[in-house]
């Protein structure tokens, strides 16, 4: 419904919206009247300082928290009352920023668990693992192997997902979460603990993902430079509120970000040119 | 080891199983001896009351005995359906406080039900089976269908949605599962399961009373669940065969036959967190199989 085939298009509903949404945690009000909109395609970074309410508005547009005040659009339509499931087969998926795998199934069936939707199989054939239930099978572990590949990450199918090194667990999160077929990926700090030359490679990870599933993604993460490289657009949370929106010169330029984020050393923003 | 032993050891094992379905999807349910009891009186009112059912003289027929299990595992997985909802919303020890509750209620409901014959319960409950072995080789049959199916459930959507649930529900509901649903489903089974021994075990033992499920029950088929391991379906198999033969084994040394018991199941899980039954080592007596089988092909 993005396009009709008239010269004049209306323009279509952002991907997502976020309108006003507040929460608010007995007397910590964590996000207050924050608004957004994601267009399709784009990589839009939201970053701030430590308890900004950066993580509680993953987890709001995600459907695991409820916000107090607001709503979420997809498409145009509300999301709200639909919870993390639902939201999920929507085209919304995440990580999270302590890293939530399935840790005593293998790398391989954590990619199968996010395959959920597609894995449906008549209960009859699937029980007695019959031909058609076989090939089906054959298919999704292909599917797997194919995402597995994608993040490097083939190699150690068989691992224990709690046996894993870090840097891959973090990459096993993104497989997992791109095997849901989203839309829309959230990702949440995943550059935490990465040394200069794994968060170059998470950059280029992200756009060649972003290119290959014809995503838009949401990343929050406290590495600027890395930031105003990655994203097409920047929105700056402090004490819940939203103080900055706009493209990364645009945000890097704003006086309330240089005080609230950088605390004054401006220089910092340019380290990444 | 006589036969009787035998079968109460295989009806130990299906209560495992039934115990194992809802931990398998994370949830310390410890509801299994209610529906046991449920289904037990399901089968004891039809083949005792109900003419069809019971056959002629002491024996009853063989279908009657698999209506019942239907109808007993079928009302189980009903009730199982009505209160999952939002017994599933607790988590953790609030379920399985919840479960026993649950189990208490139809404990005292089977004392006072105008049909149900009070703290005497129903007996003189047909035999489908003129001996033990008959039954034996019967609950082998069903124990043997359970045990594919846990195994097949390894290989499905629904296994996995189960394991990931267990490993953590926040992310499984992240990924696109419905966790209340899948939660609901293997409760249900689990249900099901215990109705349709517990129609089976009425036969057996030939009288049903209240009794048949009762707290200790739950504590016992849980801890056949613990001692075995939680994690494969042949750990609850072998916890729930071991520990109902003990008690009778042990029987020579006397009164100190349930001190030896408890102490069983205490260390246990000391010495064995994981249980009897962990991937280790069904990796290992796989391996040593394999090992076996090519053995006589080396040159």
């Amino acid at each position: 419904m993005s396009a009709s085939p008239g010269g004049i298009t209306p323009a279509p509903a952002p991907l997502m919206q976020v309108e006003a949404i507040s929460c608010r945690f007995g007397g910590l009000l964590a996000l207050d009247q924050v608004s957004l909109e994601l267009a399709e395609g784009e990589i839009f970074g939201l970053i701030g300082p430590n308890g900004a309410g950066k993580t509680t508005l993953f987890n709001v547009i995600s459907g695991l928290t409820t916000p107090s005040g607001g709503r979420c659009l997809w498409r145009g339509v509300p999301t709200t009352g639909l919870g993390a499931c639902g939201l999920n087969r929507l085209g919304i998926a995440r990580t999270f920023q302590n890293l939530r795998l399935f840790e005593s199934l293998s790398v391989r069936e954590n990619v199968l668990v996010g395959l959920h939707h597609a894995a449906r199989a008549p209960l009859l054939g699937a029980l007695l693992g019959n031909g058609v239930f076989r090939r089906h099978q054959g298919r999704l572990e292909a599917r797997a192997m194919e995402l597995l590949a994608l993040l490097e990450l083939e190699a150690l199918a068989d691992q224990r997902a709690a046996d894993l090194p870090y840097g891959d667990r973090r990459r096993l999160e993104i497989a997992r979460a791109l095997a849901t077929a989203p839309k829309l990926l959230l990702l949440d700090e995943p550059a935490a603990g990465m040394n200069p030359a794994e968060k170059e490679d998470l950059r280029q990870l992200i756009g060649r993902i972003r290119d290959h599933f014809a995503l838009t993604v949401l990343i929050i993460e406290h590495h600027v430079p890395l930031m105003i490289r990655l994203c097409d657009r920047l929105a700056v949370l402090n004490f819940g509120r939203r103080i900055a929106l706009g493209s990364p010169a645009e945000v890097r330029r704003d006086p309330r970000v240089i005080e609230a984020y950088l605390g004054g050393q401006a220089s910092v923003a340019g380290e990444g040119q | 080891m006589d036969a009787a032993l035998l079968e109460q050891m295989l009806l130990g094992a299906l209560l495992a199983l039934s115990v194992f379905l809802p931990l398998r999807c994370g949830q310390l349910s410890l509801a299994t001896p209610g529906f046991y009891a449920v289904g037990g009186y399901v089968a004891a009112l039809l083949s005792t009351d109900v003419p069809a059912f019971a056959g002629s003289g002491a024996t009853s027929p063989l279908a009657a005995l698999l209506a019942e299990m239907v109808l007993g595992g079928s009302l189980a997985g009903l009730i199982a359906l009505a209160i999952g909802g939002p017994v599933l919303r607790l988590r953790g020890i609030y379920l399985a406080i919840a479960t026993i509750a649950l189990v208490e209620i139809l404990r005292v409901l089977n004392l006072n039900l105008p049909f149900t014959g009070g703290a005497m319960g129903i007996f003189g409950i047909p035999q489908p089976f003129e001996h033990a072995g008959g039954y034996v080789l019967f609950t082998l049959g069903l124990l043997a269908v359970a045990c594919w199916l846990c195994q097949r459930l390894e290989a499905v959507r629904l296994g996995r949605a189960m394991a990931a649930i267990r490993d953590d529900e926040l992310a499984a509901a992240s990924v696109g599962i419905d966790t209340p649903r899948t939660k609901l489903i293997a409760f249900v089974a689990s249900a099901v399961l215990a109705g349709v021994t517990g129609a089976l075990a009425a036969h057996f033992f030939n009288s049903w009373n209240a009794r048949a499920g009762s707290f200790d029950a739950s504590i016992t088929t849980l801890a056949f669940v613990v001692f075995g391991g939680s994690r494969f379906w042949p750990g609850p198999v072998l916890g729930g065969l071991v520990l109902t033969a003990l008690p009778e084994l042990l029987r020579p040394v006397g009164d100190l036959r349930l001190i030896l018991f408890g102490a069983v199941i205490l260390l246990g899980p000391l010495f064995f967190p994981q249980g009897l039954v962990t991937a280790e080592r069904l990796r290992g007596l796989a391996a040593l199989l394999g090992r076996v089988r090519q053995a006589p092909q080396a040159p």
